[in-house]
């Protein structure tokens, strides 16, 4: 079923995305994870002001789809191509997730490629070396990261909680007043669950850096079954849009949502202007998007000069903070001057940098990562 | 083998490829992965997991693809009776013209009105709070199990009324006369002797929504929360979460059981009809 699906795949992203104009005579393919708004970055942004400098190259983007399914797309075609014999093929740049970089460089369908790309200095973050507990130092690259926080309705929420503990309380005494998406309806609904298991499950570190232990899911049995009777009181909302849906209808007062996807929301207007986001104690998770080279791509050098442009402080400035509302990839030290102001305020105004720096958890490692989702379903979901 | 045969055959054998290669193969395919552990040989694993951490979701599929499928059958009777025993023309022409319009909308689109229409401020509840019918502090969301029967029925109503509706046209108008000079109602004449007519085509009906309702999965994601959903979104989670096509597989063969179920149903009702 794996291979057969994953070659029909390639057929119909073959037909679909490559089909190669015939004018310019270079393509350089870059292939997104992510969401439309990922895509355009690529097509409408960067795509264009990398062919300005480079002539007679022509960028295709290309979207897999948003989530890690996206990635496991990217994968799919990859190994089914590697597995059929293939040594070169259409993929020059990928962007993709976490967990699926882990396991890319581990199968060795990665270039190392950092050493040749200038910026890679200013990336001192633990997420450009450590992906979910996979050394992925000089394979990748942040594109940018974004964080998961909880978003709620001043009008509405007098008491805002500083903590998961806190919001236990509040949930009590304000039934149905919380929306959050579970864990199959997106990411941020992952986010808040696995921060429910830090907070109340200990050994932080542990999750986030190994070593693996299977015993540490003994741990969760009493956060789970807390986290099981916290969902009595709140609204399960259909995914990640689902969630600003409901808080922009003034269904629910309060939910996790992504920062990026709350501001870009508000930005079109699909979100009251006087909602706030809050990185609660003792964190919640977040994570980066990941330029990486496959091997055998058949223009190394363009996509290795791509990925410079897009990791360049002026394109992070005005690309990544301001058109998008991410944090950017490299170190924010990067941007001062080239980021306007207002911009600036927007993203450090409700989460200010030391709260990020305090509280921007990453996710735990793979292992640890499945089994909290496992878990939930067998003692949350179930 | 004659000649014209041997040709017969030819112009088959694209169709029947096409059908075996991407049909057979990979539902053999999956089938087989459903009993086999990664590396390890043949296992039962993969159902005990389907089992232990999706049944309630299983029997959540059964529920509610079972009363969609009722609900779709109440309503497309109701506009199929209308339509054939109205006795205004203007009437009918009108129903007829709206009933098909869903028809021409995929699932995810209806997904996604619904995902506005059905929520607790959304049009219809608004709708009703306008009208003085509903107290604001008093509405409640329909994106739950209601909310996936609703899109479902509104998805298959114009199908399942197609059929019948044609089913019903094509039945002896003396019948449906005789009953009426003899005094029964519109509504007796309906369930008493138009309905037992058409069974085999409400069958028939009834049984291709089913299934095709059990496939769906952009509905349940976008309508509901995800506790407890579809086993569609089961299998999708297994496999972007986890990369586990096993399990994904394993709950694959029992949406093929409960399909199978009916589609017994189906051979069953289509054999008897062709040996009239």
């Amino acid at each position: 079923m794996r291979s057969l699906f994953a070659s029909t795949l390639t057929v119909a992203v073959a037909a679909a995305g490559f089909a190669q104009p015939a004018s310019a005579d270079t393509v350089l393919n870059v292939v997104t994870a992510g969401d439309v708004n990922m895509v355009d970055y690529v097509k409408d942004y960067l795509g264009p002001m990398f062919e300005k400098t480079h002539p007679g190259v022509k960028v295709v983007s290309v979207g897999t789809g948003p989530g890690d399914a996206g990635s496991q797309t990217i994968y799919e075609k990859l190994s089914a191509q590697k597995a059929a014999g293939s040594t070169s093929w259409d993929f020059d740049v990928l962007v993709i997730h976490q967990k699926m970089a882990g396991k890319m460089v581990q199968e060795g369908f990665l270039e190392k490629y950092r050493d040749t790309v200038a910026t890679a200095k200013m990336f001192t973050r633990d997420s450009a070396r450590n992906s979910l507990g996979t050394n992925v130092e000089g394979f990748v690259l942040p594109m940018f990261h974004s964080q998961t926080a909880i978003a709620y309705n001043p009008d509405l929420v007098k008491d805002v909680p500083n903590s998961y503990s806190e919001l236990a309380d509040w949930v009590k005494k304000h039934p149905k007043q919380f929306g959050w998406n579970g864990i199959k309806g997106g990411m941020s609904g992952v986010a808040f669950a696995v921060g429910w298991v830090t907070a109340f499950g200990g050994k932080a570190e542990q999750l986030v850096a190994g070593p693996y232990d299977k015993g540490v899911e003994t741990a969760w049995d009493g956060p789970l079954a807390s986290l099981k009777d916290f969902n009595k009181n709140v609204v399960i909302t259909p995914g990640n849009a689902g969630t600003l849906d409901q808080l922009n209808r003034g269904e629910i007062a309060m939910g996790p949502v992504w920062v990026d996807m709350f501001y870009s929301w508000m930005a079109d207007g699909k979100l009251p202007p006087n909602l706030k986001v809050k990185l609660i104690d003792p964190g919640m998770p977040g994570q980066p998007m990941y330029y990486a080279v496959p091997v055998g791509s058949p223009q190394k050098q363009l996509a290795e000069q791509f990925i410079a442009l897009a990791t360049s402080p002026d394109v992070q400035a005005k690309g990544i903070v301001e058109r998008f509302n991410w944090y950017p990839g490299i170190d924010a030290d990067n941007l001062k001057g080239k980021v306007v102001d207002a911009a600036w305020a927007k993203l450090f105004g409700d989460i200010p940098p030391a709260t990020l720096a305090k509280n921007g958890q990453s996710f735990p490692i793979t292992p640890y990562f499945n089994d909290i989702l496992e878990a939930y379903e067998r003692k949350v979901a179930n | 083998m004659s000649r014209s045969s041997a040709l017969a055959l030819l112009f088959v054998a694209p169709a029947l490829a096409l059908v075996a290669v991407f049909f057979f193969h990979p539902l053999a395919l999956s089938v087989i992965s459903a009993f086999m552990a990664e590396g390890h040989g043949p296992t039962f694993a993969n159902f005990a997991r389907a089992a232990e951490l999706y049944s309630g979701d299983i029997i959540h599929t059964i529920f509610v693809v079972t009363s969609a499928t009722l609900l779709t059958l109440v309503v497309a009777i109701a506009i199929s009776g209308a339509l054939t025993l109205s006795a205004s023309p203007g009437f009918v022409a009108a129903l007829k013209f709206v009933y098909r319009w869903p028809l021409f909308v995929p699932f995810i689109v209806a997904a996604q009105c619904m995902r506005t229409f059905l929520a607790r401020n959304g049009l219809m509840n608004n709708a009703f709070v306008a009208l003085g019918v509903f107290d604001p502090m008093t509405t409640s969301s329909y994106l739950d199990w209601r909310g996936m029967v609703i899109t479902f029925a509104w998805k298959q109503v114009p199908f399942v009324t197609l059929l019948i509706a044609g089913a019903m046209a094509s039945l002896d108008r003396a019948t449906i006369e005789a009953g009426r000079d003899l005094g029964a109602s519109r509504l007796r004449v309906l369930v008493e002797l138009v309905i037992p007519q058409v069974m085999p085509t409400l069958l028939v009906a009834a049984t291709l929504s089913f299934v095709l309702m059990l496939s769906v999965l952009s509905v349940p994601m976008m309508v509901a929360g995800s506790q407890p959903t579809l086993i569609t979104v089961d299998m999708a989670f297994r496999i972007n979460a986890y990369g586990d096509y096993g399990t994904a597989n394993a709950l694959g063969v029992i949406s093929y059981l409960i399909a199978s179920g009916a589609a017994i149903f189906y051979l069953r009702h289509t054999l008897k009809d062709d040996g009239r």
